[in-house]
């Protein structure tokens, strides 16, 4: 699988396409694109099993979308049905272009998903914490840490399971879920506490440099209430909105000048080089040529199944530039690894071979 | 009363730069050596305990010695090893009297974060501690927020990775790794930072035999080649004994006995069978490992006479029939035949992957086996849910804590039974059964506060409140101390007599060799052997020590050996 950064950059494309394109069929090929990528890191994520994968989330949300948006708005030409009018929200009536917005709806938000899920399979917890600005060190260790809990979470869930079937215990309605749910969370406690123990036995310090702190919370205060008068004044005092800017202007500096210096005061070096290889740049560039064609080609994105439902046309330059986006893809196919794998892999291979 | 020591004396080092216990019992020559750890007049209580899970300890350990902290649950050895770097009473609070001091330095007063870079810590559950999802990322997460420079985090961690012998491992996800080798990780984790005492707190309680010894061997490697301090708290002291300079013994309410291992296991209880038998036939010194053991043993005359073979029971109460079970096209289990009587208490055993557990998994219906068939006494379990199953058939994971949820011991037995619909008309009495498991005393405890011992006894209290024909135990053994095993022995065989028919899944051999009329031997998901115990006393890796000390004599266990020879 790529870089992170360049999946990072794959995901964000991927969100903008699907608020892009309106257009079902455009959609429908972003969404076969978007699970190909998925599919393909399935590999590196050995044993992982979702409880429902990205095909399982389309199947959800694209009759989902179609049916609230059908019984919610009763806009369109093709009458389906009516409700009756006594019922609240619901009544009126349902038509055809009203379920086919819907399910466009469902359709770019499945596109949304997996492109996030995607990125998450390629994201290592070293990544989340590299990717981490030093600023925000100690909300990365936590995302970190809950990325390795969330697998062992679900491995215990199922283990909880089997254990209190043994006592006979049956899952048949929500109140069944308790003698599971209950181990489950103390063990999950116990792991936090147990978690925090070993890391404070290896050192580790949320607290940096105390100098360094306290000027970081003065700029900070500082720069919020700049933020707060500027904004005031603004609003409050139209004479004066040259005046207003400069205030904002001088709080944004001021913030950024203390998550500047909240970033220093954490002594934090980096064991691993980020090791970007032409496979990433061929990533982000899929990415970049996808963006570039949607932005041209913007107009033949638009589609709108209102007032009278009409037959989508489909433009093979988008088309096209939508399918750069399997990039990740190809990466793999053509061998593409980390460096650290290769390394790894090398290591198997002398072993093997002594 | 033992007098406290606040300077040891020790056994000079050979060539080898090692400490060797005499074993002609020939006084050993001793120097002076300044003491690296010293722990004076210490005494801590937890939050709102009154009694101290910590009275009057003094120790004092030489650097490079190799420490083991033993004793029952609850004495204190993990309060003690907590000491060492601050954790207590920084990390739990609590009321502290007395000194530590650690090279100089006072883990009380400077606390665990500046202990780090001297002491590394290692914890039972390695999973438990890791931050990160690769081996070599996990080593570096220390030296990280150490904010060391690359060139030298590289360093360090190559040579942490060398130590451990996890170089072809650095760059694997720490969840593809074996028991043994996550622990390993974990110490080298712990030992980035260069630390020059290593503590560690049962780092082998969850593994197997194999995986607890591929992490013993690390640490006697550690100790002897690198002359790192290492402090290990450890139930299974055969395995450390004959490595260990200094014992120490820790039991609630009673004074601190520490020393030459010889010295201070002839005054406890809780010794391995070697150490028994040396006891009783009043050998000296106390052998602490099997030739020192056969030499004694050699010069003693102990008659032969073979360990009496049980009958096996008439009546066949679980059958299992050409059983086969397969995970994403791997098999795990192939054709398993093999029978269980009523009364008749059977081991099962194997090496890790051998598919133990799978097969107790398919008898009970977690598992659909895809051939096969399991029948109680007579009836086939084809179609019938594993909550139907356990009903007659009772199961206790290898993890008992996922059965506990109630708020009162006494309430888990009523869970079980109202799932069951029994609760009107229990099978057992549940005081009656809380009783035979000497339960009585914490029944309106709540669970998750009970020793490891006394957990398991409650969920075991939980699958045999509707007394089940089959009980079927998952390595139950995981953790205990030799009393704790001791009890589970002693019960199992109590309803072994009340007509139950019992299959033990363990690794322990001690144990096997108590309790076990037969032996089934599962090997890549097939059965190898099925024989009496006696399987074991010719096994290389199976042997129980007595077997070994006596090699061709059919003994297991001392019992064999002082019922056949009358001191």
């Amino acid at each position: 699988m790529a870089d992170a950064r360049a999946m990072l950059v794959w995901a964000l494309t991927t969100l903008l396409a699907a608020s892009y394109s309106r257009n079902p069929l455009h959609s429908l090929l972003l969404l076969l694109v978007v699970w190909c990528v998925y599919a393909s890191g399935a590999s590196r994520a050995k044993g992982e099993r979702l409880p429902f994968g990205l095909a399982g989330f389309a199947l959800v949300a694209v009759p989902f979308g179609a049916v609230l948006n059908g019984l919610t708005s009763h806009v369109g030409a093709t009458l389906l049905f009516r409700m009756p009018a006594w019922v609240p929200l619901l009544g009126g009536d349902v038509t055809l272009e009203a379920l086919v917005f819907g399910a466009i709806n469902g359709l770019n938000l499945a596109i949304v998903f997996g492109g996030f899920a995607a990125f998450n399979r390629a994201l290592s917890a070293r990544d989340v914490l590299h990717l981490t600005p030093k600023a925000f060190k100690e909300s990365g260790v936590v995302i970190a840490i809950a990325m390795s809990f969330v697998p062992q979470a679900v491995r215990n869930l199922q283990r909880i399971r089997e254990a209190q079937a043994v006592r006979g215990h049956r899952v048949e309605g929500l109140r069944d879920w308790l003698p599971i749910v209950t181990p489950l969370l103390v063990g999950a406690l116990e792991r936090a506490l147990a978690l925090a123990e070993a890391m404070v036995a290896r050192g580790y310090a949320t607290v940096g440099k105390r100098d360094l702190q306290s000027r970081v919370h003065v700029l900070l205060a500082a720069g919020l209430l700049a933020l707060l008068s500027g904004w005031l004044c603004y609003l409050l005092l139209p004479q004066a909105r040259t005046a207003s800017m400069v205030v904002l202007a001088a709080g944004m500096g001021l913030l950024g000048a203390s998550l500047y210096l909240a970033g220093h005061s954490v002594e934090h070096t980096v064991y691993r080089r980020w090791a970007w290889t032409v496979g990433d740049t061929a990533v982000v560039l899929g990415c970049l040529v996808t963006l570039v064609v949607l932005v041209w080609r913007r107009s033949v994105l638009d589609y709108s199944p209102y007032p009278q439902l009409a037959w989508p046309g489909f433009d093979a330059m988008v088309g096209l530039a939508l399918m750069a986006m399997l990039a990740p893809v190809l990466y793999l196919a053509i061998g593409g690894r980390r460096p650290a794998e290769a390394e790894d892999s090398r290591t198997h291979s002398a072993a093997g071979g002594s | 009363m033992v007098p406290h020591r606040t300077a040891r004396l020790r056994e000079s080092r050979g060539m080898g730069g090692r400490n060797r216990h005499a074993t002609d019992g020939a006084a050993p020559t001793r120097v002076q050596d300044p003491a690296f750890i010293h722990v004076e007049h210490l005494s801590y209580s937890y939050p709102g305990k009154a009694r101290p899970a910590l009275d009057d300890v003094t120790l004092a350990i030489p650097e490079g010695e190799f420490v083991l902290v033993a004793g029952p649950s609850g004495g204190g050895k993990s309060t003690l090893l907590r000491c060492l770097n601050g954790l207590v009473p920084h990390f739990s609070g609590g009321q502290v009297r007395g000194s530590v001091a650690v090279a100089g330095h006072d883990p009380i007063a400077d606390g665990p974060q500046a202990l780090s870079r001297l002491v590394g810590f290692v914890f039972q559950d390695p999973e438990a501690q890791f931050v990160l999802d690769r081996v070599e990322d996990e080593i570096a997460f220390a030296l990280e927020n150490e904010g060391l420079p690359r060139s030298e985090m590289r360093l360090r961690v190559d040579e942490v990775l060398q130590l451990l012998g996890l170089t072809a491992l650095r760059h694997r996800l720490l969840t593809d790794l074996s028991g043994g080798e996550k622990q390993r990780v974990a110490i080298a984790a712990a030992l980035a930072q260069r630390q020059r005492v290593l503590v560690l707190d049962e780092p082998t309680s969850q593994l197997d035999p194999q995986s607890a010894e591929e992490v013993l061997q690390a640490l006697i490697r550690l100790n002897q080649d690198l002359g790192l301090t290492i402090v290990m708290a450890e139930h299974r002291l055969e395995r450390v004994l004959s490595y260990v300079d200094q014992l120490v013994y820790l039991e609630a309410g009673k004074p601190v006995v520490a020393g030459w291992p010889r010295d201070v296991l002839g005054q406890i209880p809780l010794v391995p069978p070697l150490v028994e038998l040396g006891k009783a036939f009043g050998w000296s010194p106390l052998p602490l490992t099997i030739k020192e053991g056969r030499a004694l043993a050699r010069r003693a005359s102990i008659a032969a006479s073979p360990r009496e073979t049980p009958e096996r029971g008439q009546r066949d109460l679980l059958q299992v029939d050409g059983l086969s079970f397969a995970y994403n096209g791997e098999p795990v289990l192939r054709d398993v035949d093999f029978r269980l009587g009523a009364g008749e208490l059977v081991a099962l055993m194997g090496r890790n992957g051998s598919g133990k557990t799978t097969l107790l998994r398919c008898v009970v219906g977690l598992l659909q086996p895809q051939g096969g068939e399991v029948r109680l006494d007579g009836i086939s379990l084809r179609g019938r849910d594993a909550a139907g199953i356990c009903r007659e058939i009772g199961y206790l994971p290898q993890t008992p804590d996922d059965l506990l949820f109630a708020d009162a011991v006494s309430e888990e037995l009523a869970v079980t039974l109202q799932n069951h619909g029994l609760l009107e008309h229990p099978p057992v009495e549940p005081d009656a059964l809380l009783e035979t498991l000497g339960l009585q005393d914490v029944q309106a405890c709540y669970p998750r506060d009970l020793s490891v011992g006394q957990r398991q006894r409650v969920a075991l209290a939980a699958i045999t409140v509707t007394r089940p024909r089959v009980l079927m135990l998952d390595e139950p053994t995981r953790g205990l101390d030799y009393q704790a095993k001791g009890v589970l022995a002693d019960l199992l065989r109590r309803w072994q007599a009340q007509g139950m028919g019992i299959l033990l899944v363990t690794h322990d051999v001690e144990l096997v060799a108590q309790v076990a009329e037969r032996v089934v031997m599962l090997s890549e998901g097939q059965v190898i052997a099925d024989d009496t115990p006696q399987l074991l006393s010719s096994s290389p890796l199976f042997a129980p020590q007595v077997a070994r000390l006596f090699p061709g004599r059919g003994w297991l266990t001392t019992a064999d050996v002082l019922a056949t020879s009358p001191l």
